[in-house]
Parts: structure tokens; sequence; C-alpha cells
């Protein structure tokens, strides 16, 4: 068990609890999906689980330590990284740069720093090509292809990626899901949160439904295969 | 026009430009970084001033001592400042945090005015020269004093750009400059960010004002002046382009010098603010934004 949030209620207000008692667990190595209808609470979950928000209730455990009340800038330092929702590179930063910030917590070790970008390299050969380019004037899935390997150079264990195919093209959220699951096969743990439903439920081992900030289904993939479109109906 | 008068103006130009970049790459740092105009840089500028005069004029320490000690002094008054009341505001203000930024930096530039005009009273500080002397080389006359100014704001800057360009640390205040949520999930503490760059923004100043004193005597409103200025420069560089608002200051250095020369005194501000009129409708972005491209 990777990623453990337990029980935990949480919102941006005092008063205002948008999720209630939420559970998800997210298995070493597996995909898992978060799906669910708009204001379902999906991306409140993942700002709570990265230290956006602090839970009122409950607890969030990675690889079985606590990490809430950490701010969003020590997880990486706890090995969880975050994609965030739509563009994230430094535009007008070079390729590489915007990879050595990538390593910005291990930046005192120059010679991990420099294997990691010589792994990344060898991952994405577009982006040694590139390296010299400003991030801003590649096209848009390099740009996505860089913020992913971006996430790599520390080597987390957990990645959280928040809404991946939200203001791309259709073309570009197959490249996309295609390198989330080249992430998946070299060993990171997943969570992942898209209103793209099919798409999210296509790639994931496990899936967990929110629904009004509240868990309402969950299971593997395969039980979700005859279901989701009814699942889906009972949204609208 | 003879040679040796286009060459004086150059020079004379160079200098004015030197120091309009210093002024307006420590405004533009800011506004690159956090998106609050610092309308009390011109009184960061004006406490530059004074501890130049203190420590060069009362102390009777060498010259760059002062220079130094205006640095320092303002990055120390820069991150008090930033961590004391700008990241408190921030936090508080959420989306209305441009107009509070507003008002919080106009209201810091009327209590460091008036707070210079009990402490010191409303006289004039100056040191008459920095080195005394002239140096000329066929019909060009070399003022010492600017040629001070001229070398140590280009030292500045240079180092300034050598830092933001190539250390690891400026690097981070680059990439919070254009994607703060990213650079915050790749762990940098982009609160530590703001602070650092509001400091240098401030050394930037203060080591304008001491470098100036020559020409500006440390009094309550020595600021005014020179950070009219440096908007200029930073709406023509464009808001927030550090490479751009060297570029402008230079430019408008260079524009007023020959403008003083060949029309009557005061037609180089009709000149400069007709430009930055023209620049923020036809060209907002600004004369040296790369197309396409943000800072």
């Amino acid at each position: 068990m990777t990623l453990e949030v337990d029980n935990v209620t949480s919102g941006y207000v005092k008063e205002v609890s948008i999720l209630r008692d939420v559970n998800v667990v997210a298995k070493e190595g597996a995909l898992t999906g978060i799906i669910g209808p708009n204001g379902a609470g999906k991306s409140t979950l993942l700002k709570t689980i990265y230290g956006y928000l602090r839970p009122t209730q409950g607890d969030v455990l990675h690889h079985g330590k606590s990490i809430k009340g950490l701010k969003p800038d020590q997880m990486l330092g706890q090995g969880i990284a975050h994609l965030i929702q739509g563009h994230s590179v430094f535009p007008a930063m070079t390729v590489e740069e915007n990879l050595e910030l990538g390593g910005w917590i291990i930046k005192h070790d120059r010679t991990a720093l420099d294997r990691a970008l010589a792994e990344v390299y060898e991952h994405y050969p577009i982006l040694k090509n590139k390296r010299r380019m400003v991030a801003g004037a590649m096209s848009g899935g390099e740009q996505r292809t860089l913020e992913i390997a971006r996430l790599t150079m520390t080597q987390p264990r957990t990645i959280l990626i928040d809404e991946p195919s939200v203001g791309l093209m259709p073309k570009l959220v197959d490249t996309v899901y295609e390198e989330i699951v080249k992430l998946k096969e070299l060993g990171y743990t997943i969570l992942i949160v898209d209103q793209k439903v099919h798409k999210a439920v296509d790639v994931a081992d496990y899936i967990y439904v929110l629904r009004l900030g509240q868990n309402s289904h969950h299971g593997p993939k395969e039980e979700f295969v005859d279901t989701i479109e009814d699942i889906i109906k009972e949204w609208i | 026009m003879e040679f040796s008068i286009f060459v004086q103006l150059i020079v004379l130009g160079l200098v004015r430009g030197s120091m309009y970049a210093l002024m307006g790459v420590g405004l533009s740092l800011i506004f690159g970084i956090m998106e609050i105009v610092n309308f009390a840089h011109g009184e960061l500028f004006m406490i530059g001033c004074y501890i130049m005069y203190f420590v060069a004029a009362m102390l009777g320490l060498p010259f760059p001592v002062g220079i130094l000690a205006s640095g320092i002094g303002l990055l120390i008054v820069g991150v008090i400042l930033e961590k004391g009341l700008i990241s408190t505001l921030r936090k508080k203000a959420g989306r209305e945090w441009l107009m509070d930024s507003f008002v919080l930096t106009i209201g810091l530039m009327v209590i460091f005015q008036n707070l210079a005009l009990i402490i010191f009273g409303a006289v004039q500080r100056g040191i008459p020269n920095l080195v005394y002397g002239q140096m000329v080389i066929g019909d060009v006359v070399f003022i010492y004093d600017h040629m001070v100014i001229l070398s140590f704001a280009l030292l500045t800057v240079g180092l300034l750009w050598y830092f933001v360009k190539y250390t690891s640390m400026g690097k981070a205040i680059r990439a919070t400059s254009q994607h703060s949520e990213a650079a915050q999930t790749l762990g940098i503490d982009v609160s530590r960010m703001y602070s650092i760059a509001f400091g240098i923004g401030a050394a930037l100043a203060g080591i304008a004002g001491a470098l100036l004193i020559t020409l500006f005597p440390a009094n309550p409103n020595a600021g005014m002046g020179p950070v009219l200025k440096s908007f200029v420069v930073v709406i023509l560089g464009g808001l927030g382009n550090i490479k751009g608002a060297i570029a402008a200051g230079i430019f408008v250095g260079l524009l007023e010098a020959f403008a003083v020369f060949f029309l009557a005194g005061g037609w180089q501000n009709v000149i400069v603010f007709s430009i930055v009129i023209a620049v923020l409708v036809f060209k907002p972005a600004g004369l040296f934004a790369p197309a396409g491209e943000r800072p």
C-alpha cells in the first residue's frame, strides 16, 4: 500500500466540507483512477493529498508515514510527484533547464543530477534533441512529454496526475496516455484523476468512483468494464 | 555633428542609461515574480542615499563601502518587508491581491517619506563627488564620477544577470516567475523565492541610490524622480522582462542625452513619455519582448 487516504474530510473553508470520510488506496506499481461527475471532489482530493488543503479529519499516509500537514513543496522530498492541470513547463527556459529544475531537491548532488538527466534523455530522445530549445517554443505534445519527463528526475515513488487531457486536442490525449502507461511500466505508482472517464478506465488497474464528495463505488478495472456506462448514466 | 560631441553624448547617455537599467531591473524582477508593482521602489532608493551619506560622509569610509552597505542594507530591508508585510497580505488577500498590493506599496511610500522627514528633516545631504576630477581624451570629457557610476552600475547589472541566468537559485526564481505552481510541485519553496527576489530588487534600488548621491542628494523625496524613470523603463522593456529592462534603460538614457542636446531642456521627457504612451497602446508587451514568449 503506497498511498493511503484514510477517512479524510476536507474542504476550502472550515464550515464546508467538500470531501467527507473518503478512503482511497493506491497500490504500489499500479495505476489507480479516480472518476466522478463534475463537483464530485476529485481535484479537491488531489489537493488534499498534496498539501494544498489540510484535512480536517482523517489522515494521508505514504508508505505508512503520515504526510498530513506537509506543504506542497515538501512532497517531492517524500517521493510524491504531482502533474498539475494545464500547461506547467517553464516556457522561457530551455528544455534542459526545465529538467534540471525537476531535480531541484537533488541539486547539491551533481552526479545524481547528471545521471537522472542522462536517464531522461535515454527514455525521451526527443527531449535530448531539443534540449537547448526554450520549452515554450515546442509543440503542445512535446511540452506534455517534458512535463512528464521532468517528474521522473528525482525518481519519486508515487505520481499524482490531475486531468491530463484538459485543453488538449484528441490526438494529443492519446499521446499523453501513452506516456502515462509508460510511467506505469517503469514501476511508478500512479493516481490519476480525469474527466475523460473512458480514457482513465482504459489504462487503470483499479477504479474509485467519487460522488458528492464521498466514496461511491470502487474495485478492480474488470468489474467496471461492463457497468461503467450505467454509472455514467447515473451521473446525468 | 562633430564626432567628439557624438561620443560625448553616447557617454552621457550610457551613464544615465545604466542607472535607469539598475532601477528598472529591480522593479521588473519584483513584478515578474510576484506580480506586484512596487510603488515604494523610489523610497528604497532614498534609503540607499541615506545609507551612502551616513557611511561615506559621516563615517568617512571609502565610497565602495557605502555602495556595499546600501546594497546589503536594502537587501535586509527588502526581505523584512516581504516577509513581514507583503507575504502576510498575500496569504490574507487571495484574489484581491493586486489591488491590496497597490495600497500596501503606496502606503509604504508615504510612510518611508514621512519617516525620513521626521528623522532627517527636509535637508539635502549630498556628497560633492565620489572621485574628484575628470579626464579629457580628444575633445571628450570623462568625469570620474560618471565613470564610477557607469562601471558600478554595469558590474551590478552584470552580476544580477549572471545570478539569474546561471545559478540554481536564479533559475528557481525564474521558474517561480514563469509558473509558480509548477515550481512548487518540484520542491521549490516559492515564498522563499519571493523574499529573495524582493530583497534583491530592493538591493538594486539601494545601490542605485548610493551611486547617484552626487546627483540626487539624500532627502525624503529623493526617490520620486528616479522611480518615475524606472516605471518608464519597465513599461518599455516589458513588465517582468529583465533583459528588456536593461535594454530599455540604456535606450532611454541615450535618447535623453541626445534630446537634451538637440532640443531645449525638458523635451526629453516629452519624447520619452510619448514613446511610453505609444508602447502602451501599440505594443503593451514592451519593445523588447521576444515574440510569443513570456518574460
